[in-house]
């Protein structure tokens, strides 16, 4: 057996050492690599950086744990661009598996940071069932859906929500996501009340929503880490996601690397099955 | 009969107010009123089904546990976790702050310290698998295959920025290109039509599930 035909047999276990053994090399040695904007993230960056000063913006966490790595350095750096432009936030999810929690923990540790306070300058409206409900509901009236906040307390008694109704009074939805909500946002909010509205979401969902953006749907488009990490950049925040992006370098390469030897492999196994059939 | 009538009823009655209120102003008396009034529905009656979810699943697991079948201990985990989840964090905060869903509850604490963890953990492994099954399938074997695999690797180079880097350094701009041309244009060509398919298959099943003709719904076809 020959080195080609070796390396095609090789354990898995082989592939997940060299994946585990790059995926801890930054720790040891930050790279630092330098980050190129996207057109899609400066023009979600830019959205928001053009709102009028202490507009009312919607910070959707429609994201599961598992996928935080990706989705939280997007809620976290628009979090710190809206409070720095005294934007008031209203935060909510449509994730029973802990989107509240996250809007909550999220929100208010960035609020600390700018001085804002609880009810004044953001609220957590938490979770409800039935997101088209949700989301169609809201557009007649945000307190026929959500009577209280996270914490039970009646809208009535919160002062941003006084002066919030319905999507008439949102600038703008900040939507992160890692499932089909984004859709949803997309189809029932944006063309049905036409409230602006930027997706940041995992890499994989990325090409679908570029098809958002193409039809002018979504403003911007934040992809996976890399468009967190763009995000961080222009707001002068590198955050998680910056860091993130010399494992996701390194990894990527590792893949492209075996993916290329196991062409080679296969080609030159091809060869020589042929030469010795012959 | 009835057992069939009733629900065709109720899935023509409610489907074709939400339509028919779909296309008027919410504001149009009568019609909008009734869309919604049918939108809280949904929302309780979906609020009794995550209610429904929790007891099945502590009634099959219970049921396994009694009946000692094949991994009847991890049903004794998923039964503890979902009650050390629930009770603590049903029960008002007036009683102690380690109650309720909030900062510094039982709750929170798991959630934060356990669950999320466990959740990215579980997620994170797919690298793991994506590494091993990218390195043993991807292969040039047919035209169609070689051309994914090339588009397939200038993506992953364009989106990690050593990788972007590197492009850079070939003649012409690689990244735009590929933003330009794959990303905007073949990716967004096809996404278009999967998302204008997907919808009118779904218009389609909405339509055969109002007028009665898709009952499989209802357990029966």
């Amino acid at each position: 057996m020959n080195f080609w035909e070796r390396f095609e047999k090789m354990d898995r276990r082989w592939v997940y050492l060299m994946v585990g053994i790059t995926v801890f090399i930054p720790f040891l040695i930050p790279m630092k690599f330098p980050i190129s904007v996207s057109p899609e993230a400066r023009a979600f960056f830019n959205a928001v950086d053009s709102l009028p000063d202490s507009s009312t913006v919607m910070l959707v966490f429609d994201y599961y744990p598992s996928t935080i790595a990706e989705c939280e350095p997007m809620t976290i750096a628009g979090a710190r661009h809206l409070f720095s432009k005294n934007c008031k936030i209203i935060t909510l999810s449509n994730i029973p598996y802990g989107g509240p929690s996250m809007a909550e923990s999220i929100t208010r540790r960035i609020a600390k940071e700018y001085g804002k306070e609880y009810g004044k300058d953001f609220v957590n409206l938490g979770y409800k069932y039935g997101y088209v409900s949700v989301l169609k509901g809201m557009g007649v009236s945000i307190e026929s859906i959500f009577p209280t906040d996270n914490h039970g307390t009646p809208l009535s008694q919160l002062p941003l929500m006084n002066s919030v109704k319905n999507y008439e009074q949102i600038k703008f939805i900040f939507e992160v996501a890692d499932n089909a909500t984004a859709d949803y946002w997309v189809s029932i909010v944006n063309a049905g009340y036409s409230v602006p509205m930027g997706i940041g979401c995992t890499a994989v969902m990325a090409p679908k929503c570029y098809a958002y953006v193409g039809a002018k749907q979504i403003v911007g488009l934040l992809g996976g880490m890399k468009g967190a990490a763009e995000y961080e950049i222009l707001l002068n925040k590198p955050g998680t996601a910056f860091r993130g992006m010399d494992i996701q370098s390194l990894v990527h390469f590792l893949i492209i690397g075996l993916v290329l030897l196991g062409n080679i492999g296969f080609f030159i196994t091809k060869k020589g099955k042929k030469k010795a059939s012959s | 009969m009835v057992r069939t009538a009733i629900p065709v009823i109720v899935a023509f009655i409610t489907g074709a107010a939400m339509t028919v209120a779909f296309f008027l102003n919410e504001k149009t008396p009568f019609v909008g009123q009734i869309s919604e009034q049918l939108l809280d529905w949904l929302i309780i009656i979906g609020g009794f089904t995550l209610l429904l979810g929790v007891v099945s699943i502590l009634r099959v697991s219970w049921q396994s546990v009694q009946r000692r079948r094949e991994g009847w201990v991890y049903k004794i985990a998923t039964i503890v976790s979902v009650l050390v989840m629930a009770i603590p964090s049903l029960l008002p905060v007036s009683w102690s702050p380690l109650f309720g869903r909030f900062e510094g509850s039982i709750y929170d604490w798991l959630f934060m310290n356990l669950q999320s963890p466990m959740m990215a953990t579980m997620f994170a492994t797919l690298a793991f698998y994506i590494a091993s099954a990218a390195y043993r399938a991807f292969r040039a074997r047919t035209p169609e295959a070689t051309l994914l695999l090339i588009t397939a690797t200038l993506v992953m180079f364009w989106r990690v920025p050593i990788g972007e880097a590197l492009l850079n350094h070939l003649p012409g701009d690689v990244p735009a290109l590929v933003n330009k041309y794959v990303m905007n244009g073949v990716n967004l060509a096809v996404q278009r039509g999967i998302i204008i398919g997907a919808a009118l298959g779904a218009s389609a099943m909405s339509l055969r599930i109002i007028l009665g003709i898709e009952r499989t719904y209802m357990g029966r076809g």
